[in-house]
Parts: C-alpha cells; structure tokens; sequence
C-alpha cells in the first residue's frame, strides 16, 4: 500500500496520466468499497471520506483545481485521463460531488480569496461535504420561480423558506444556498448566494427515504437562520450570474468518469455470467445481442464526451449542447439497467457469491437509474433545450 | 498534417458546390470526371500517384456533403482504392478519374474465383475490388474474366451489383492493406451516413416550421419538438463519434471506428423514418426523397455488415479482452 502521490511528476498535456492513477488504484482500492464484490455492511460516511482524501493525497482529485487550493493545477485532459481510469474502478460514487464539482468550480469563480483559501481544501481533503440548496417545492425545473428569502439585517442575512431534493444534506457540514433578495416577481433578478453552515441554528435538515432504499435526499427548512455577511458569495446578482456561467460547464463535464463506470458495470455483468456454467448461455445466447447494443452505446457516449472535452480544451462555448451528453447518457444508462435487471432475473436460486453480488449491484443500479432522467434536467427539459437553444425551432408565438 | 494552413472543413463548401452540379451529370463518367476536377476522388491517394495525399479527416466533409446531396457515385470505395493501390499504376488512374471502379462488399471468391456482391454501381464501372477467402483481395477487369449483374437494390442512388469471378487476376492488396481499408471503410461510411442524417433532419426542420395546422406550425407542438430534438441528438451522437475514431486522443481506435459505424446505422436510419415521420403522408410519397436517404443508410449497414459486426463486438466483450490493448492498426 502506498500513500505517496500517484502523480509525483506533473505530466505535459500531451503525456497520460493514466497509467500511473490506474496503478494506484489497483494497489489501493480497499476490498470493503468494492461494488463488484459482496458486501456485508455498506460503507460508512466516514470510511468514504476517509477514501475520499486519500484519492485527493494521490493526486486523483481536484486535478485542475490551482495548487494554492488543494489542486494539481493540471488541465481538462488530465482530468479526462484521470476520470477514464475511476470510472473504471467498481468504486463508490463520490459523497462530496457537489462539493467537487459544483461549489468547488462556483466559489472558484465568484468567490473572495480568504473564502477561497478556507473552502475550496476542505472540500477536497473532505473535511467539508457540501449539499446544493437550489430546487424548492416549487421551483425544480423552474429554478427562477424560488421563493427562499434573505433579508439584510444589522447581524448579517436572516433567511427564511425551505429546500427540498437536497442530496447529502444530512451529512453535509455545508449548503451552497440560493436565496432571493426581492420578491417572486423578480424573476432572474435578486438571486444571492451563500456558504451556509448546516449546523446553523434555525438549520432543520428532514431525511426523504427514496425509492433505491436510501436517506440522501432531504427536505431543508430555514427558520430566521442568520448568516453572516462574509458568507455570501459574490454580490447579490453576481453570483448567480457567474453560478449559471459555471452550471453549463459542469453540467457537461461532471461525473466525466461515468461513461467508463458504465463500460465496468457492463464488463462486471458479462464476465460474471460467462465464468458460470449456470449462466454462461445468458451472456453467449440469449441477450448477445442487446449487450453488443449496449457496448456500442457506451462508445457512442465516450464520443460525446471525448469531443465535448477536446471542444472546451481548444475555448469553445458549450452552452446548450451539454444537454447532448446528458440525454444520451441516462437514456441508455437507464436502458442498460433494465436488460441488466433481466438477465439477473434468471440466476439460479443456488447462485455463487460472484453471481449474488452482481445481482445485487444490476439491482440497484435499475432502482437508482430511475432518477438518471429526472435529475440534472429531466429528459423532457433536455429535448425542450436541445429544440428551442439548438435547433431554435419556430415555437409559433 | 498539423502544418497545412486548412482545415478538413474547409473542403465542405467545394464539396457541397461538386455535389450540386454533379446532380445535373449526364451519367457516371460524367460525375467522376467533375468530382476528379475537383481533387475528391484523389483526396486519400499520394501525390506521387496524383492524389492529396491527405489524411482521413479530410475525407469527413466531402462524404458528409455527399451523403446530403444524394451523390449518384461510388466515391467512398474511389477514395479508398486510390489510397490502398498507393505506387501502383492504378492508383493514379483512380485517382485521377480514368478508371471506374468500385468495391464488392459482401463475399469472398477462392483462387478459383467465385460470386460476390452488394458492389455500389458495379455494372458501371471498369473494375471491381473483390475480397479473397485468404483476407487479400484482388482488383478484377469487367469484360476481363469477370462479369457484372446488375442486381435487387434498396439503394435508388448507387444500385448495387453482383459480380461474378472466373479468371482471378488484376492488382492485388495483401491482407494487412485490406485491414486498414475496411477500418478506414467503417469511419467514412458514418460519413455519408452523417450528412445523409443532416439533410434529413434540415428538411423534417423546415417542414415542421413551414407547415401550420390548427393555427400553429408543427414546431409549436411539443410533440413535434421532441421528435426533431431526438432527431438532431442522433446526429450529434454520429458527428462526435466519427471526430473521436479520428482523434489522436482516442484509445482504442478500431473499437470507436466499428461502434462509430455501427451506431451511425441505428441513428442515421433512425433520423430518416422519424422525418417521414414528422412529414406525415408527405413523407411517404415517392417525391419527397427521404426515402432515398433511409434507403441509403441500410444499404450501407448491409455493405459494412453492421450486423455481423455485433457479433464481433459481443465476442471482444466475452472474451473480457481489454479494448485498450486492442492491435495497433494501419
């Protein structure tokens, strides 16, 4: 077990760092965080924080965040090299992703240098997770339309309202909240943002079981919680002006792995019923055929996000083709979960362990799947975007 | 190539303006003979033999404009027997527009000969590439111990051909030069399908914005909406595919290419039968020429053999062979 970097020489753009973050994974990936294997007990926050900041002491995150912040100061095809290799790592999913890959980018952009300095390495040495205070009961898509209000006091700003779909909020120690100076009416404008404490008193954070079994969504309300002036990010307007500039990036480019976590869960299903007699036809007859559609679909998505990297690298704007990716992805993601679900359907009752564990993971990636087209933009929003912003079809008004 | 002062795009426009007048061509010779003019069947091809000599990518443009404007040619095989027969005296006069020739797709002939098939305009072309079973294959004169029949074809544009074997001789390509050249085959094929699946979406676009019902244009429907949307993410998906087998970033270039055509097979044929199906009964009528681009599109899966390429893929998934330590290829 090693714990020196995995990066210890800071590679050109031009020279993988591929092979070295594969290397230190095989070597350091404990058994228990496994997802190709069964597991007895699910890991714990604190065992995946504890992972968590060992991948960051390895160099495998914040790879394009400056070296003043915790970073690697490295560029997008680090990242892109570095995603490829956890992506293809049966890993857990990062309980700091939007601490990672949205506040992180947004305090980046918008906020002052001693924030900077005080968030942005306790984000990735995970000694801050982050939760995203955005969406209310009524305004999910509708984003403009909430109504959490923050009034400007003596002692600081008084926020009052209530958040909902906040994931990870229970486990988080801080909330990147957006609130409203004005009234409903306003619209775009009026927006502010915060760095808010969770622990905060008048913070009440309600877990919403979801239907994968799990407690990481949550209800968030706010009675007259008092946050200090110097935990705003940016200006009132600014920060949200500069958040929506950062969303479209990361909208592209958050979770770049998952295309390759996507090819290892396939791998792990195919691999696992070929080495069963019991199975074997399964894999070799019965579903051949879907999964080579499914192989295919994976590369189809490497496309998109293989340009879509190589597009921003060379300064080009994203914008609304970030939707592109997005759609493609949870729709044969979901599509693959459900033939998954099939194939597992059929094991025999008396199934070896390496048979139960790949049952397990196929079913719960079914369950999850079921959000991948409703968050980040559900489906319909996707096409909605993709016909009025790309194809700016004639809407007849 | 990254010292040539142009692009691969850079070459759309002339494409587009060679496509438009080899529309009105009187027949084949006459179409080569424009798009010889013009240095696209040469693209690929050295330029000791006459050619280019440029690299794939360049190739990308001219067959997306060729797929859009329903190009009544073989270019696809023109460009890529004049890169495989580099220093060849033939090379120069396919290059060159001299020759007709085009590619027998699907079989195999023995030393003795045999049938092969699915050659696009094959009883119009002088000579035929022809696949051997022993992986190389062999460049046969029509009229010269071989013999052309023109055959069934879905495809209106480039009616295909089987082509019938009995004197195997003519230039020959070795194994590893027939490799590079269905690898190359897979990319460029996506090509056409791209551009065919461009004009296709362009024209179910502008119809759903022209035609009005009940005091709307059909782009005022949402339902309408999600099919173009579904439409043009189809396209998308091809375009950045094709750039990532091309990429020098790409991992594992044989598997992009295979998927990128086998994908674009799926996607383009489904880009024409949802604009058919936004034209509503328009769109099932001979005139409107969506047809011609669906038809295009599953001529070429069968020309690629993008069914049989599943199997492949599924063989390289069970065979739990990493994709990345996948041969080098030419």
């Amino acid at each position: 077990m090693t714990q020196t970097s995995a990066l210890a020489v800071a590679p050109s753009e031009t020279r993988s760092v591929g092979p070295q973050a594969r290397a230190w994974l095989d070597a350091n990936l404990p058994d228990a965080l496994r997802e190709d294997m069964l597991q007895d007990n699910k890991p714990t926050v604190a065992d995946l924080c504890d992972w968590e900041a060992r991948l960051h002491k390895a160099g495998l995150v914040g790879s394009t965040w400056p070296e003043a912040y915790g970073g690697r100061g490295l560029g997008l095809r680090a990242h892109l090299d570095i995603s490829r290799e956890i992506g293809r790592t049966p890993m857990p999913e990062s309980v700091n992703s939007i601490g990672k890959e949205l506040a992180g980018p947004i305090i980046m952009a918008v906020g002052r240098e001693d924030q900077k300095l005080d968030y942005l390495p306790a984000i990735l040495e995970m000694r801050d997770i982050w939760c995203q205070g955005f969406s209310e009961p009524n305004a999910g898509s509708d984003l403009a339309g909430l109504r959490t209000k923050a009034e400007k006091t003596a002692d600081g700003w008084v926020v009052n309202g209530q958040k909902i779909w906040t994931s990870g909020a229970s486990k988080s120690s801080r909330c990147l909240l957006l609130a409203r100076t004005g009234s409903v009416e306003d619209r775009h404008r009026g927006l502010v943002l915060f760095a808010l404490r969770t622990d905060t008193p008048g913070v009440d954070i309600r877990e919403i079981q979801s239907i994968d079994g799990e407690r990481s969504f949550c209800e968030v309300f706010f009675n007259n919680v008092v946050i200090p002036e110097e935990d705003m990010l940016g200006s009132p307007d600014e920060g949200w002006a500069a958040a929506t500039r950062v969303l479209s990036i990361e909208r592209a480019t958050n979770r770049m792995h998952r295309s390759w976590r996507f090819e290892n869960q396939l791998n792990h299903l195919v691999s696992a019923c070929a080495a069963n007699p019991a199975t074997r036809k399964l894999v070799e007859v019965d579903y051949a055929r879907q999964l080579a559609d499914v192989s295919v679909n994976i590369d189809l998505l490497k496309g998109h996000v293989e340009t879509l990297v190589g597009s921003l690298i060379d300064g080009n704007e994203i914008g609304p083709r970030g939707s592109l990716p997005k759609l493609f992805w949870s729709e044969a993601h979901q599509n693959f979960a459900t033939l998954a679900l099939e194939i597992v359907s059929r094991f025999p009752p008396d199934m070896s362990d390496p048979l139960r564990a790949v049952r397990r993971r196929m079913e719960d990636i079914y369950m999850k799947a079921r959000a991948e087209t409703i968050y980040a933009g559900t489906t319909e929003i996707q096409l909605g975007i993709i016909a009025k912003r790309i194809l700016k079809l004639n809407q007849g008004k | 190539m990254s010292d040539l002062d142009f692009s691969p795009e850079d070459f759309s426009d002339t494409a587009r303006a060679v496509m438009e007048a080899c529309a009105t061509a009187a027949d084949l010779p006459a179409r080569i003979a424009l798009l010889a003019e013009a240095g696209l069947t040469g693209i690929l091809a050295p330029e000791d033999d006459g050619g280019m000599g440029l690299a794939l990518d360049y190739a990308v443009p001219v067959l997306r404009e060729a797929g859009a404007g329903f190009l009544a040619a073989p270019l696809l095989e023109t460009m890529l027997l004049a890169r495989a027969f580099a220093g060849q005296d033939v090379a120069a006069e396919i290059a060159g527009g001299k020759t007709l020739a085009t590619i027998a797709w699907v079989g195999e002939i023995s030393g003795q000969g045999g049938v092969v098939g699915r050659a696009p305009l094959g009883a119009e072309v002088a000579s035929v590439l022809v696949f051997r079973t022993d992986g190389t294959a062999v460049l046969v004169t029509l009229g010269d111990g071989a013999e052309a029949q023109a055959d069934d074809s879905l495809d209106l544009e480039r009616p295909e051909a089987t082509i019938t074997v009995k004197d195997v001789n003519g230039p020959t390509l070795d194994a590893t030069q027939v490799k590079a050249l269905l690898h190359a085959a897979q990319i460029l094929r996506s090509a056409l399908i791209l551009g065919a699946s461009e004009d296709a979406l362009k024209r179910a676009a502008d119809y759903a914005q022209e035609r009005v019902q009940f005091g709307k244009p059909l782009s005022a429907y949402q339902a309408v909406q999600h099919h173009l949307a579904r439409q043009c993410l189809a396209v998308e998906t091809i375009r950045n595919s094709i750039a990532r087998s091309l990429s020098a970033h790409c991992e594992t270039p044989v598997a992009a290419a295979r998927a990128t055509f086998v994908g674009s097979c799926d996607l383009g044929a489904f880009v024409a039968e949802n604009a058919i199906q936004v034209h509503g009964g328009m769109g099932f009528t001979w005139d409107v020429p969506l047809h011609r681009h669906l038809r295009f599109a599953r001529t070429l899966a069968a020309q690629g053999k993008a069914a049989e390429l599943k199997e492949d893929v599924m063989q390289q998934l069970l065979s739990g062979q990493d994709k990345e330590k996948e041969p080098a290829h030419g």
